[in-house]
């Protein structure tokens, strides 16, 4: 029996409407024709991975971590430094950067697994500076703030395009089978009170570890295409700015949904490339929306749009019944 | 049924700073028994059960289920091995449908995915609960949500259940559903240990009861007598009552 409506049905209604605007943004070139814009959305996919797994800690898991660029980095540098001191190739280097991001989000799991809250976020923050500092000091192996030059995987744009909402199709699938499993109970039942779920069988530190780790892998292998998008790392991709805006996408999309953090990555992304010329303030307007939604609306957007949703469907079933 | 120890707690203790809070106890359950366990507020029973179900370690004593040591172990292991329970301040999932509240236990413990799926609806029919299977379990009220929690310690049958005050401040209908359901669960051989200040229910459900008095054990015996004995009404009531 597989109930239509509760969480599970409202889960499907989250990867719909997520898989629409990648449906959306995969007939976008027909009217987007300049490169550049092209360029935007390929790097808006490429933080909507980000956002996505870090989606799956915070919106899923209740872990709030502040790492998530860092794991991206991380995936960028094992492929850009496969590449460069090996002559690696992109099918080489992706798979890789997945396996290196992922086995240090579970190594940093294990440490860190039995803390909550602003400890949690404290150890993550110190973390992703560490490992940044590492990079940018680290010269002989990582050229230090000169960054690496990756290879590339494709000549045109469009190729790019079409890989990277193939990719972004694939982890919200994945991610949407993975929190329909018994894994999405527990980590669901983590977030939601982690007493009650040790109280009935559900082992904590496994789970949480394994979300971790499932996370950093997703960041690394948004970080490797980055990278060979981009065909250049450096460790500003590290940078606590960096993960002010995946928070801030996360939150002003919709914090634990499945939806929430693709749609809140193209807003974001695509509205601080229209602002740019303002400099500075656009960074002001997104803190103000996240201090917005955070104190006032936790399903950020997508709350917003639901809420809507039933209140014309209220109404359609008022005057119907006139 | 045999007299055999089922759950064994012998001498167990923990102090916080200056306060025994548990204060070597020491009683048995044998299989298949319903055990009430009452006493003023303060006395000791949340903390008790605290420590059989793992979220605290005993300073001194032992616990074992079935001859084996239990004491130390985290609650997800003793959930496993069938230690389950119910929270005084009731503890559900919130952002989780009614049904996904029971289906956590039911998969945790074992119980494969459909499986559980069927066992959570038949619970919920049992519990009344049935039309809200997919409601958040955060716009539940608050006998509805003890309800809940309750049914969670049910998805796999348990060794014990330990129960942490389910009529508190629950509708007299609800506490009807659940008092029929340990009823016939005890008719079937469940074992449990009921902590309850609702004297009828204590009386109606538990041929035995253990009370406790500033963590110790003050009074253990059938329920009737127990508390017609002077220490216990004079735990309850001060000594000017028991004279």
């Amino acid at each position: 029996m597989t109930p239509t409506h509760g969480t599970r049905g409202r889960m499907r209604g989250e990867l719909v409407a997520s898989l629409a605007i990648l449906v959306v943004i995969a007939v976008l070139p027909a009217i987007v024709t300049n490169e550049y814009w092209r360029g935007v959305i390929i790097v808006s996919m490429y933080f909507a991975m980000l956002a996505a797994a870090w989606n799956l800690l915070a919106g899923y898991t209740g872990q709030f971590s502040l790492a998530p660029a860092t794991f991206g980095m991380i995936g960028a540098y094992a492929t850009g430094l496969l590449a460069y001191h090996a002559g690696a190739g992109a099918l080489a280097g992706i798979p890789a950067a997945i396996v290196v991001a992922g086995l240090i989000g579970f190594i940093l799991a294990r440490v860190v697994m039995r803390l909550r809250g602003p400890y949690l976020a404290l150890t993550t923050l110190s973390f992703a500076e560490i490992m940044r500092l590492v990079t940018s000091n680290s010269i002989d192996i990582t050229r230090g703030d000169l960054g690496l030059s990756v290879p590339g995987l494709f000549n045109s744009r469009i190729a790019w395009y079409y890989l990277m909402i193939a990719v972004l199709a694939a982890v919200q699938l994945g991610l949407y089978f993975l929190l329909r499993s018994p894994a999405g109970l527990y980590l669901r039942a983590i977030r939601d009170d982690e007493v009650a779920a040790a109280g009935r069988g559900v082992k904590i530190v496994r789970w949480k570890t394994y979300a971790f780790a499932l996370s950093a892998a997703i960041s690394g292998l948004a970080g490797a295409l980055y990278g060979h998008f981009a065909q250049f790392v450096s460790p500003e991709l590290g940078l606590l700015g960096q993960t002010g805006i995946i928070i801030s996408m996360v939150v002003i999309g919709g914090l634990g949904t499945l939806v929430g953090p693709i749609g809140g990555a193209f807003l974001i992304y695509v509205a601080s490339e229209i602002l740019r010329d303002f400099g500075g303030y656009q960074l002001i307007v997104f803190a103000l929306l996240v201090i917005l939604f955070a104190r006032l609306f936790r399903e950020g957007l997508w709350g917003l749009l639901r809420l809507a949703w039933q209140h014309v469907a209220a109404r359609a079933v008022k005057g119907a019944s006139k | 049924m045999t007299d055999a120890p089922y759950l064994a707690i012998d001498g167990v203790a923990i102090a916080f700073g200056g306060l025994k809070a548990v204060d070597r106890v020491s009683f048995t359950i044998p299989r298949g028994e319903l055990v009430g366990l009452i006493g003023p507020n303060g006395s000791g029973k949340t903390t008790l059960i605290n420590i059989i179900s793992g979220y605290l370690k005993p300073d001194e004593g032992e616990l074992r289920l079935e001859g084996e040591r239990i004491d130390g172990l985290r609650p997800e292991a003793l959930a496993e091995r069938g230690v389950l329970r119910t929270f005084q301040l009731t503890r559900v999932f919130p952002r989780m449908s009614v049904l996904d509240n029971l289906m956590v236990a039911g998969c945790a413990l074992g119980l494969p995915h459909e499986t559980a799926e069927q066992r959570a609806i038949e619970l919920l029919n049992d519990l009344a609960l049935a039309r809200l299977k997919d409601e958040d379990a955060g716009h539940l009220s608050g006998g509805q949500m003890k309800l809940l929690e309750f049914g969670a310690c049910f998805m796999v049958p348990p060794k014990i259940a330990l129960l942490d005050e389910p009529f508190a401040a629950v509708h007299p209908t609800m506490k009807e559903i659940m008092a029929g359901f340990i009823r016939r669960r005890h008719a079937a051989g469940q074992t449990f240990l009921l902590v309850s200040h609702d004297m009828p229910v204590i009386v109606e459900l538990c041929p035995r009861t253990v009370c406790m008095n500033a963590g110790a054990v003050i009074a253990d015996g059938d329920t009737r007598s127990v508390l017609t004995r002077p220490v216990v009404i004079e735990a309850y009531l001060g000594e000017a009552a028991a004279a």
